[in-house]
């Protein structure tokens, strides 16, 4: 018995996150016992990576914040101000908390016509899509799950996505939820193929698709997105058609199908779909930021050690969020036909040009050395 | 059946959920930050709620964010008028909202009724809704608004209370000395004529050489088929002719003359001599009929039950713009047009009133005297039933040939405060139905028992996007009847109010096209800029939406040099934030692509279809009656008529903007020019008569000159250039009541409804919104 | 005659035009043109002619009722008070704001306040009576700060001031129209007394003729406020206001 658990406390201390900065403070903290154990398995990487960060803690912070933040932008661009009176001092910050407690505490409604268990099971369900891809995503090098088929199972539980969605519709058994529905099954067809061409054209660049691997090629300066910039142009216009942003916002068009699949829903159920969809940012964002800007690189911050990688992460993605949620100041929709066609012909023939791009520079500088190789050219 | 009524006790149920529990606290504190609105729009006050969610006040501040679904919102904003058919809509919406909800009502009408207190088909929202507070205004100001949204989430809080405290003082109870010691109340100041004598066509002897010749040319074209054709006005004719050649004649006119069109559709009742004057204005965008009003109409006998003797043939297979008035009239007379495939209720959908606009129809007159504590206001029914009524057979029909039929509105983002029933077979459209009357305010009937000046402020409030020219339209008609001649300073100061309301309607339209495009900082910008038009006008006028400044004689008081300065700044202020709105929402690439070769109406079907204004010279037609027929001093200025060939949604966008760039300059050409003149009389002094001193303000004596205005005896009919396109008012006067015998009112909105449905069968169904948008229709305008 | 031709954008129009929205974006989020007034806690300033609420001075009324005859809804609805005179009270769940009644009001007694914003809980406390209007009413205030919209050549730009705006102006008297009553043909007068009855402030009075047996009316020129009342009520229609001459 003690030796199974002598091997566990090994195999947990053997992989830490290493934080130089609280390295005192833990050496402290592991002389009380209880506590000690504690420390050692929150730092006890895959559990920090996906409880804590870039997992399930950074994601409850980021869904709290973010949309504040997405709103005062917006609204700063469109000469406004957005949230603010809450806590005036602070800019309105805690205004997310305001909306979910009220998300929490509101009736939810099932409507006669509604297919009942679905209706209510589809926003839990929906999770499950969205939450998973979160343990391969590394930070730095900082990873729940590292497998060499990292991206594949990301990719199978993205493309899961509008089945949900769909499901929700459905579910809602309502006319405008109908054509939503229709809608998002259509914008399905437009994006996925040209996204994973994106997706693959970039492995086939770095020649392995571990994540971390992925992240590590990019150490230098050089990201995939100055390799391969057409690939990232892609990546980014099918992960706002993903997200259903506009000008792709087709699907659950407010003005056009009163939020189409979502429409039925009220209170929590809401809340959640309301989530969901910054979830899905998140990740699109994070997958964005390891396979074009260089995951967690970036100048190293010697004291927090892997943190560092970690922040240098958190900080590209917000930002690649950021540029998602802001292009609704920017964009009316498109109609479907027309997103259609973007989807069809545009992205798909830029996505095999990003193909192409990345075989040429495989074949010319060898494969799997490429970023290494193109980097030191360039250094 | 459900019965709509505020159960006891639904007041403040609200409040009572969310004092429950142990959680109250953290309850009442989430629910008090996220009050979000459900995007209900009901009348006109949603101008001002537009305000007060966009740059201006930006309502999202107090984490009241516009919502567009029941379902996710907990709070509604009544915005004004409930009519009767609304009424259930509002019903099913606050019934779709999930617990604890909120009901705050802005505006005049929302509460007693404002304006439209005595309208046939209005209700109170407070006996179909719980309502939390009530905000007085006409419309609120923005800030009223937002003080609602604090009263409740002060009342969330805990703390219910009007927030207003007015201290009583005590009245003088001492009789002056020689006070009489019997107090009549006095009578009501309306006249009204008991046998008022109605003719449309009274001769006047005008010098109008075109005139005679038109007459001679249609009497040897129209022989044997009329009674008698008389010169009325200046580019006014009236043919009268019996009801079995109204065809005929009309194919021969359409045929012959090159009239195309129909301006309008009336019927006036003459009760005492038993009988109704069926009345077609048309005319044709042909060079020299532009301007020409050809008046044709025909008397049906009435029953004594006020039944017609007979139908009427319609004209609506010659010119399709005369359908759907002729489908209003049916409604509101119950003259039925034979030939009109539809003859179906559109307006008015309770039973009880069946065909209000007659003269036997009396409404509540008004009462000067408060008796007891509470204001008289008549006792109004609401509706008993939720259900609003589709085109019957048209589900099995849809169903036959495999289509899907959406019901758009009147609770819905991007419908406005009319229904739109869609038939669509996969991605394409293949008919839209509109089902307006949500709004549908009665403005013809009040109109009949107000005095002349008491309608100034009810006929604004058709568009309070466009106030100026709504109002500007009825006076001309009133100075046109009593042949005034308006001082020059005033008249300027008219021509540069009406372009700056016709700037802001442009914008106001600009805003709504780019939210149904999904927009938002493109409705955001321009909010912008309209906040500086509501500024020049608060100023000017002292309202920021409803001015009721122009009467008739002139306006109602000068404007400042400050204001003047203030308008000079804002035709070249308005450049920078204009600038950035061209290149994110004009010259944006993707509206450009939602709204090129969208809902092409060619010139043709412009024509046929009666679609009026901006929207018709997009499509090739040069009219404007500021050209055509010159009023206040466009003739003076220097500007042109902007048209177009494309007839698509953007060539009708962009018409419309470079047309507010000629507005900018006539503005500034105006305030250049208004700045030489000399300060002085602003109201005519013919009409002033003993108060001639007030010709610089009317303040003081408004009721002297204006309470017992009497039009002379006839018809009078005049065309304004409103924003939305040509403003028609027609008023019948039997030259001895102080109120019009009957008002007709055509507004551009309601010939452009057509246009709407013609232009987007077949296309695909994110397109009808795109459609919708560039046609900047506003139902209120419609609706009447 | 402008002719509007919108023609195609090309693929380099396009990318330029991308990169000017984008351009916009950027550089409203830097340095944006905001034009929001931060409303309960700061207030927007008003011109003093705005149409708000309405105030009443009691000794200059003369109970003309001409701001409840041109009130086009109805609003305004006189009430006895105990010294026997009609005065305006406002019912402001009607009331639209027009003023016809403060620009119909020829003795000034009717002025207005820049209150705008008002919640009420109850619609019946809507209707502000006589002794009410008298006094300046007090309203939930929550602004410290009052902004001022300044629109210049080049753009409309915020004032912001550290004080509290006043919502009380001075009233602008109108031009003052000395008016009386006169009977203008004295036969055709068949006593009725209606104008007697009907003013409100004794300037006519009736004395019986007996020797001829007909009332005769009076009209004490100094009393009459040219309120035109009885101008109205008569019903032979033989009374005219006139100008006042000294």
């Amino acid at each position: 018995m003690e030796e199974v658990i002598n091997a566990l406390m090994a195999a947990i201390m053997s992989n830490q996150v290493n934080i130089p900065l609280l390295q005192p403070l833990f050496r402290l903290m592991v002389q009380i016992p209880g506590a000690g154990f504690m420390v050692s398995f929150i730092l006890w990487k895959p559990f920090f990576a996906a409880l804590i960060s870039p997992g399930f803690a950074t994601l409850g912070i980021l869904l709290l914040f973010f949309p504040w933040v997405e709103r005062k932008l917006c609204g700063r661009i469109q000469w406004r101000v957005g949230p603010h009176e809450i806590v005036w001092w602070l800019g309105g910050i805690i205004q997310l908390l305001a909306d979910s407690l009220r998300f929490l505490f509101q009736e939810v409604i099932v409507h006669k016509d509604a297919q009942r268990p679905y209706f209510l099971q589809f926003p839990f369900l929906t999770f499950i899509p969205t939450l998973l891809p979160l343990l391969f995503i590394p930070a730095g090098s900082i990873v729940a799950i590292q497998t060499p088929y990292a991206i594949q199972i990301i990719l199978a539980l993205v493309c899961l996505f509008p089945l949900f969605i769909i499901g929700l519709g459905w579910a809602s058994n309502s006319r405008f939820a109908f054509i939503g529905t229709v809608r998002e099954a259509f914008m399905y067809f437009a994006y996925e193929v040209a996204f994973i061409v994106a997706v693959l054209a970039m492995v086939i660049l770095y020649g392995t698709s571990d994540l971390v691997e992925i992240g590590a090629h990019q150490a230098g300066w050089v990201w995939g997105i100055c390799i391969n910039p057409v690939a990232a142009v892609v990546f980014f216009i099918g992960a706002a058609m993903a997200t259903a942003r506009l000008p792709f916002e087709i699907a659950d068009a407010e003005q056009e199908l009163a939020a189409g699949p979502h429409v039925e829903y009220s209170g929590i159920g809401f809340g959640l779909i309301y989530v969901i969809c910054y979830e899905k940012a998140y990740i699109l964002s994070g997958l964005m930021t390891v396979l074009f800007l260089g995951g967690g690189s970036g100048p190293q911050i010697g004291v927090l050690g892997e943190l560092s990688g970690l922040i240098w992460f958190l900080l590209k993605t917000f930002i690649v969020m950021v540029t998602l949620f802001v292009l609704r100041v920017l964009y009316p929709r498109y109609r479907l036909d027309q997103a259609l066609n973007i989807g069809w012909s545009s992205l798909l023939s830029l996505s095999l040009f990003a193909l192409a791009l990345s075989i040429a520079i495989t074949a010319v500088a060898g494969a799997g050395a490429v970023a290494g190789a193109v980097g030191g050219g360039i250094v | 059946m459900v019965e709509i009524k505020t159960a006891e006790g639904e007041k403040d149920r609200n409040i009572s959920i969310l004092k429950t529990g142990v959680l109250s606290p953290l309850k009442r504190w989430g629910v008090k930050w996220s009050l979000w609105p459900c995007h209900f729009v009901t009348s006109c006050c949603g101008v001002e709620l537009a305000h007060a969610f966009a740059c201006g006040f930006d309502g999202e501040r107090l984490g009241t964010l516009n919502m567009g679904i029941s379902r996710q919102a907990n709070f509604i904003i009544v915005e004004g008028t409930i009519t009767r058919k609304m009424a259930r809509a509002l019903r099913i919406v606050w019934e779709q909202m999930p617990d604890p909800k909120f009901v705050e009502v802005i505006g005049a009408c929302g509460e007693r009724g404002g304006l439209f207190w005595n309208s046939y088909n209005i209700t109170r929202p407070s006996d179909i809704v719980p309502v939390d507070f009530f905000v007085p205004g006409c419309p609120v100001t923005p800030e009223g608004l937002l003080r609602g949204v604090r009263a409740v989430q002060h009342k969330i809080e805990g703390l219910d209370r009007t927030t207003i405290k007015f201290k009583r003082v005590k009245l003088p109870s001492e009789p002056e000395p020689g006070q009489g010691k019997e107090n009549m109340v006095p009578s009501s100041p309306k006249v009204f004529a008991p046998t008022p004598a109605i003719k449309v066509d009274i001769r006047r002897d005008v010098e109008w050489a075109f005139g005679a010749e038109l007459v001679k040319r249609l009497e040897s074209e129209l022989e044997g088929l009329y009674e008698r054709i008389t010169i009325t006005d200046i580019n006014r004719i009236a043919i009268k002719t019996l009801p079995e050649h109204l065809t005929e004649l009309a194919g021969r006119l359409k045929s012959g003359l090159g009239v195309d069109h129909v301006k309008n559709v009336n019927v006036i009742e003459v009760p005492h001599e038993r009988k109704y004057i069926v009345e077609y204005m048309v005319s044709g965008y042909r060079e020299d009929l532009k301007p020409v009003i050809i008046n044709i109409f025909t008397e049906v006998g009435r029953k004594p039950d006020g039944e017609p003797e007979q139908e009427v043939p319609s004209i609506a297979r010659l010119w399709a713009s005369a359908d759907y008035s002729e489908r209003e009239m049916h409604d509101f007379f119950g003259i039925r047009f034979a030939g009109n495939e539809w003859m179906g209720r559109n307006f008015i959908l309770a039973p009880e009133l069946h065909t209000p606009l007659r003269k036997d129809f009396k409404l509540d007159e008004e009462r000067y005297v408060l008796e007891g504590e509470t204001p008289y206001a008549p006792s109004i029914k609401p509706p008993t039933e939720l259900e609003l009524p589709l085109p019957p057979g048209l589900l099995e029909d849809a169903e036959a040939n495999e289509e899907l039929v959406a019901l758009v509105g009147p609770h819905h983002t991007g419908s406005g405060h009319l229904r739109w029933i869609l038939r669509m077979k996969g991605d394409i459209i293949v008919d839209v139905i509109p089902d307006p009357g949500y709004v549908h305010r009665t403005m013809e009937k009040l109109a009949e028992n107000r005095l002349y000046i008491q309608n100034i402020p009810l006929f604004e409030r058709a568009n309070i996007s466009d106030p100026i020219n709504m109002h500007l339209g009825y006076v001309r008609t009133i100075e046109k009847a009593l042949g005034i001649e308006v001082p020059e300073r005033a008249s300027y100061i008219r021509t540069i109010m009406a372009e700056l309301s016709r700037i802001g309607a442009f914008f106001y339209d600009s805003g709504i096209f780019s939210l149904f495009l999904g927009h938002s900082t493109g409705f955001m910008y321009v909010w912008a800029i309209r906040e500086m038009i509501l500024e020049a006008m608060v100023r000017a006028t002292g309202s920021r939406c409803t001015p009721s400044f122009i009467i008739p004689g002139g306006i109602r008081r000068d404007i400042s040099r400050e204001v003047l300065e203030l308008i000079d700044n804002f035709t070249s202020a308005i450049h920078r934030r204009l600038r950035k709105f061209e290149d994110i929402f004009i010259y944006n690439p993707v509206f450009v692509a939602r709204a090129k070769d969208v809902g092409v109406l060619t010139k043709e079907e412009a024509i046929r279809c009666g679609i009026v204004g901006p929207f018709l010279r997009a499509s090739g037609v040069e009219y404007d009656v500021r050209k055509v027929e010159p009023y206040e001093v466009y003739d003076d200025l220097d500007w042109d008529i902007t048209t177009g060939d494309a007839g698509d949604c953007l060539g009708r966008y962009m018409g419309r903007y470079e047309e507010i760039k000629e507005s900018l300059r006539i503005v500034k050409q105006a305030v250049d020019t208004l700045k030489s003149l000399p300060r002085g009389e602003i109201i005519s002094k013919e009409l002033l008569g003993e108060y001639k001193a007030a010709s610089e303000d009317i303040k003081g004596h408004l009721f002297h000159v204006y309470g017992n205005l009497v039009l002379p005896r006839g018809e009078w009919t005049t065309v304004t250039e409103a924003a939305r396109g040509t403003l028609l008012y027609s008023i019948v006067s039997d030259g001895e009541s102080n109120v019009p015998y009957r008002v007709r009112i055509i507004t551009p909105s309601w010939l452009n409804l057509r246009g709407i449905v013609e232009a987007t069968k077949g296309e695909r169904v994110a397109d009808f919104w795109a459609i919708y948008g560039s046609f900047g229709y506003f139902p209120p305008e419609a609706d009447r | 005659m402008k002719k509007v031709i919108v023609h195609e954008q090309g693929l380099g129009e396009k990318v330029v035009r991308h990169a000017r929205a984008i351009g916009v974006s950027m550089k409203e989020s830097v340095y944006p043109l905001t034009a929001t007034v931060f409303y309960p806690r700061e207030r927007k300033k008003m011109p003093p002619n705005l149409r708000g609420y309405l105030m009443f001075e009691i000794e200059k009324c003369i109970s003309c009722w001409e701001c409840a005859f041109i009130c086009p809804a109805n609003a305004i609805q006189m009430k006895e008070a105990p010294n026997r005179r009609y005065y305006p009270t406002v019912d402001y769940g009607k009331c639209i704001f027009c003023h016809f009644c403060v620009d119909s009001c020829s003795s000034g007694a009717l002025y207005s306040t820049k209150i705008h914003d008002v919640a009420y809980r109850d619609m019946d406390e809507m209707l502000t009576l006589t002794e009410e209007m008298i006094e300046q009413p007090e309203i939930i205030r929550e602004d410290k700060r009052s902004v001022e919209y300044v629109i210049e050549r080049d753009d409309m730009h915020l004032k912001r001031r550290r004080e509290q705006d006043t919502l009380f102006v001075e009233p602008t008297p109108p031009v003052e129209i000395p008016m009386v009553s006169q009977c203008i043909d004295r036969a055709s007068c068949i006593g009725c007394r209606v104008c007697e009855q009907v003013c409100e402030h004794g300037a006519i009075s009736s004395i019986m003729d007996t020797a001829r047996n007909v009332l005769r009316m009076k009209i004490d020129t100094e009393r009459c406020t040219g309120c035109g009342l009885c101008v109205k009520e008569c019903s032979m229609q033989i009374l005219r206001l006139v100008r006042k001459t000294r």
